[in-house]
């Protein structure tokens, strides 16, 4: 499955947030990630996430959730900000 | 699907916020998920402290190490998770039995051959004239039949092998790209350094896949098992060799991707460039992804699923629930 997370976090928790995230998914840009991930997976972070969260502050986390990339189009204006990581 | 890397840069592999992280020579920094890492392939050089060793192996990540000339140097195969006494003990039994081990090794022979000579009738259908060499394998493939001994099946899988690869010139018609005959270390022409190239791959993801399996890689039927290396991943990699990695090379080359400036001579043989290379694994990877319809499960399988399912038969097969046939591609 292909997600796009994206969050708006209080400052104390964005360096978690974003540390989180990146063993899971690509970073794309601020507070945004997308990546492959397995149900299984995706499971295991939503949980990390819930504990880091604070909602009574404000916290909100978005996951798009797509079953394939065959109907979506990725369009860039400007800098692409996500590395190819098959090949480094 | 967990994702393969490839890393051609040179620089250091690093563990970091409990994730990897590599750092390049002039200083990018590139994070890498973890967890969506099944293993990673260094054609570069790359630094590893134990410490991202440690990591790797908790996250069950296999490395693969090649060498300037792109032979695989050796395989970083982290601490075995999948434990089973029983397995290893049914394994080594299939192996010192020869009857169940000619059967297995003969198993082995029969879907390499089967899927190679897919290949040769799928050109034979588009006007090359392969019907020797069809003709020449299925008589082989009989013949087997008859011998039970690894080493007479091990002597028919090297005619068959020589009879298939003769189609190879055939196949591609081209002089910048003549097989002539199987060469290795080292290959003595283009079409051999690719071969080998592609080989040393699928002898890898052969590996891999079954670290993920209670299946003991030390243990192998046709390639007899020894002091030094791991030899069930080259039986296994016997039946996709042709279905994964020579349609990749007959493809690559006949729509022109792959070009003789792609190689170089170097110590007496010709060896794939960082270009070539790279363009290589680019096709292959495509290729792993891509799915197909599998017959029994009937659902969508990838190719790299498929060296999985084969390893999950061999386990049935040795706990004898069920008899194991080799993967026979099906078009």
């Amino acid at each position: 499955m292909f997600v796009i997370l994206y969050y708006d976090v209080g400052e104390k928790r964005c360096a978690k947030m974003l540390k989180t995230c990146r063993k899971y998914l690509q970073w794309v840009q601020n507070s945004v990630f997308e990546g492959e991930i397995s149900i299984a997976n995706l499971e295991k972070l939503t949980y990390e996430i819930s504990e880091i969260i604070k909602p009574q502050e404000g916290d909100s986390v978005i996951i798009y959730k797509f079953r394939t990339k065959r109907y979506t189009e990725r369009v860039v204006f400007g800098i692409d900000k996500k590395d190819d990581l098959s090949f480094i | 699907m967990k994702e393969t890397i490839y890393i051609f840069s040179n620089g250091r592999l690093r563990r970091k916020d409990n994730s990897l992280i590599f750092e390049t020579e002039d200083g990018q920094k590139k994070f890498i998920p973890v967890e969506n890492i099944k293993e990673i392939f260094l054609f570069g050089e790359v630094d590893i402290n134990t410490k991202a060793l440690n990591f790797l192996s908790q996250k069950e990540i296999v490395v693969h190490y090649f060498n300037y000339y792109g032979y695989h140097t050796g395989s970083f195969y982290p601490r075995e998770h999948y434990n089973s006494g029983y397995m290893i003990l049914k394994q080594a039994e299939h192996y010192l039995n020869e009857t169940e081990r000619v059967f297995i090794a003969k198993r082995f022979i029969e879907g390499a051959a089967k899927n190679s000579l897919k290949i040769l009738k799928y050109y034979n259908r588009r006007g090359k004239d392969l019907n020797n060499q069809i003709n020449e394998i299925e008589r082989l493939v009989l013949e087997l039949r008859n011998y039970n001994s690894v080493d007479k099946a091990m002597a028919i899988e090297g005619q068959i092998k020589q009879t298939y690869y003769q189609g190879f010139d055939i196949i591609i018609n081209s002089d910048e790209f003549k097989f002539e005959e199987r060469s290795k270390k080292p290959p003595k022409n283009r079409i051999n350094a690719l071969i080998s190239f592609s080989n040393s791959l699928i002898y890898n993801y052969c590996l891999s896949e079954i670290y993920k399996t209670h299946l003991d890689p030390r243990i192998g039927y046709l390639h007899t098992t020894n002091f030094r290396k791991f030899t069930l991943n080259l039986d296994i990699a016997e039946i996709f060799k042709p279905v994964i990695g020579d349609r990749t090379i007959l493809s690559l080359l006949n729509k022109g991707i792959i070009k003789p400036n792609d190689f170089e001579d170097k110590l007496e043989g010709v060896y794939l460039k960082e270009t070539g290379r790279k363009k290589f694994l680019q096709a292959m990877e495509e290729r792993l992804k891509q799915t197909i319809k599998h017959s029994k499960l009937n659902r969508q399988v990838s190719y790299r699923r498929l060296i999985r399912l084969e390893l999950y038969k061999l386990e049935k097969h040795f706990i004898g629930e069920e008899e194991y046939e080799p993967f026979v591609m099906d078009w």
